[in-house]
């Protein structure tokens, strides 16, 4: 058969090209068939013809090698290992697609929103976080930082204010409030919150002043303000217990102290903005559902909020100075004095603050309800008195309900978030051990046949035990561990759908402090003990070992014939 | 041989080419032409005819220097036996029938 006048064509020489490099790329299997094709290109009549064959080639390569591709997943892994002393019978069992699809079902599982974000908290409960220090992990700081950028270039002030709560690094921190607070002045309540923190030493006297000018009838501002003077200066005073008269003075003489605290106490509202705090936590987690909890919850746990040891013991100053009217026969001085701490302590386990600040309220309102109603019963007012004592009964019903665990449904659930955070921790480990083992056994089986073909038969067979069985292992825990898992992933989406924050916010940190619970308890001062142990046990079972097997040898080792 | 596997109208036109030169060798491209089914189609029922033992092949002496050796088809003796059964049985089935010119 003649050749075709336009063999030579652009595209005739372009489909001879394409068929080449089939050719050469074809599977070893088919390759004669390819060959055969190919050999018959020049015999096409014209450059329509030689498109035409040149495509059925490729079409056919494309069936090949698929084929050839479906034959070696039809194959164990290492299926080239049959030249080996034991022949098939050292291959894995279970062909290269099963694992495929048990791989890729366990990768699927976790690719799945709960699977991701029980990922991302587990990761974040291992990695070393240094809290004596406010010292967060590189990665963690990189998130931050990465939040604040874009938040910086789309003007987003409140990610901003998130960021600035929830950075550990000082500079930027106080960076990052002025930005907020300039973005959007509702967020003025950010001068508030950032915390004490030693290393962190933003202008709280300038940023105070502007909070009270903004908020003058909220008691935290002047509270907090009292708090920059000498924040120390109450502990000492407790150390030995029971307060005497010349310590009293002491505080009472630092006439700076006691008038912001004393305007604190006269507030008409108290508002540590934690509130606001939690609402903007929820905006920024609905918005950013990748940030692991506990990025998102660090900035809550360091939440400022008034020194309570300051307010229980402006409380006993103030309950001091009415026992000292009243001794001096002052006695309507002495009763609005206890008037005025019942009512800040009202207002404070009223207010809007944690549950730490209620419950602090409740007990600076009981100490002065208990003096009132000793007051009222000496002077005969046997109605008041009664009263102050109902008030003192109630504060005490309350405070026990709001005690952890105080009914059997808050112990259990307590007991089953620790139970699931051992769950979780222990699926995630064996997970990832089966996972690097899986990956291991298949590399070692597929890259370097010819070195386990020759290796010793213990060792090519426990590598095909682990081929075998690591990535069933690997789906087994995936699914287990996102089994576990559901319940904290309840309790954070609970947390991002709900307005009732407190309640959800307590829930969450129970949760996350069981799920933390264990690698800190592991990775913590017990570290070491753990690893010794570990290493003396398993030095101490190897010698057992070695003794009984050489026992063993000994006694059914054949006689020598003399 | 002897194995009866279900055959494909492409693969009953194949058949029929190679039975209408029975016992010559023919190429590839000439079945092709004869049969009008296109290389990416032609190969892989020659590839299962070969499997089957139901096909002879061979490899050509290249003619002109520079160019690949062909590759050469029949069928075997027993085959055809089997394939002029086959074609019989589906023309019956009105499942297939020769293309015009080759009736």
């Amino acid at each position: 058969m003649s050749m075709s006048t336009q063999e030579n064509s652009v595209t005739a020489r372009l489909a001879r090209w394409a068929l080449g490099c089939a050719v050469r790329h074809w599977p070893e299997e088919t390759r004669p068939w390819g060959l055969a094709l190919a050999a018959e290109i020049d015999e096409t009549a014209s450059a329509f013809e030689t498109v035409r064959w040149s495509l059925g080639g490729i079409m056919f390569f494309l069936r090949s090698v698929l084929w050839s591709g479906w034959r070696w997943m039809k194959l164990p892994a290492g299926g080239s290992l049959s030249g080996g002393p034991e022949g098939p019978s050292m291959l894995p069992k279970r062909s290269r697609a099963f694992t495929a699809a048990v791989l890729a079902a366990a990768a699927s599982l976790l690719a799945l929103p709960e699977g991701r974000e029980a990922i991302r908290t587990v990761l974040a409960s291992w990695q070393e976080y240094n809290w004596q220090d406010y010292r967060q992990s590189d990665s963690d700081a990189r998130t931050l930082e990465r939040l604040a950028t874009r938040a910086g270039k789309e003007k987003d002030a409140s990610t901003l204010a998130f960021v600035a709560l929830s950075t550990t690094d000082p500079k930027r921190a106080v960076e990052l409030v002025e930005h907020a607070v300039a973005l959007d002045p509702g967020l003025i309540w950010l001068y508030s919150a950032s915390s004490h923190r030693p290393n962190y030493a933003p202008p709280r006297e300038e940023w105070l002043a502007r909070l009270q000018a903004a908020d003058p009838d909220n008691a935290v501002p002047y509270l907090l303000a009292a708090d920059e003077l000498d924040p120390l200066r109450i502990c000492p005073l407790y150390q030995h217990g029971i307060l005497k008269d010349a310590e009293f003075e002491l505080v009472e003489s630092d006439s700076k102290w006691m008038g912001l605290m004393e305007r604190g106490f006269g507030a008409p509202r108290y508002d540590s903005y934690v509130q606001k705090h939690y609402r903007l936590t929820r905006t920024v987690w609905n918005r950013d559902k990748n940030l692991s909890p506990k990025i998102v919850l660090y900035g809550l746990w360091y939440h400022a909020i008034p020194s309570l040891l300051n307010l229980r013991f402006f409380g006993r100053v103030k309950i001091h100075e009415a026992q000292k009217a009243r001794a001096a026969g002052d006695l309507s001085r002495a009763e609005s004095l206890l008037g005025e701490v019942d009512a800040f302590g009202t207002r404070m386990a009223d207010g809007n603050g944690d549950k730490i600040e209620k419950l602090i309220g409740m007990a600076i309102s009981r100490s002065a309800d208990k003096e009132l109603a000793d007051f009222y019963s000496s002077r005969g007012n046997a109605e008041e008195a009664r009263r102050a004592a109902l008030r003192v009964e109630q504060i005490d019903e309350r405070a026990r309900s709001m005690r952890p665990g105080h009914d059997s449904a808050t112990r259990s659930q307590a007991q089953a978030f620790q139970w699931e955070g051992i769950l979780v921790q222990g699926f995630g480990i064996l997970g990832v051990i089966a996972g690097f083992a899986a990956l291991a056994g298949m590399l070692l089986l597929e890259l370097w046949p010819a070195r386990i073909r020759n290796a010793k038969t213990i060792w090519r067979r426990a590598l095909c035990w682990i081929a075998d069985y690591a990535p069933a292992t690997l789906l087994v825990a995936s699914a287990a561990f996102l089994m576990s898992f559901l319940p904290f992933q309840h309790a954070f989406t609970e947390y991002r759908s709900s307005s009732y924050v407190l309640a959800n916010q307590e829930r969450l940190m129970e949760a996350l402090g069981d799920l933390h619970g264990i690698p800190d308890y592991v990775m913590g001062v017990n570290a070491h003990v753990l690893i010794w142990a570990f290493v003396t046990i398993a030095l101490t079972a190897l010698l057992l070992f070695v003794l009984v097997n050489g026992i063993f040898r000994a006694r059914h080792a054949p006689s020598k014939p003399a | 041989m002897g194995l009866r596997i279900r055959l494909s109208k492409q693969t009953l036109a194949v058949l029929d080419a190679l039975l209408g030169r029975a016992g010559q060798w023919q190429h590839g491209y000439s079945l092709s032409q004869s049969t009008g089914i296109p290389s990416g189609t032609l190969y892989p029922i020659l590839m299962r005819l070969e499997k089957l033992h139901w096909l002879e092949t061979r490899w050509e002496e290249a003619k002109t220097r520079g160019r690949p050796p062909r590759h050469l088809y029949r069928l075997s003796g027993t085959a055809r036996e089997w394939a002029r059964e086959e074609i019989r049985a589906a023309q019956e089935r009105r499942f297939w029938k020769p293309a015009e010119h080759e009736a």
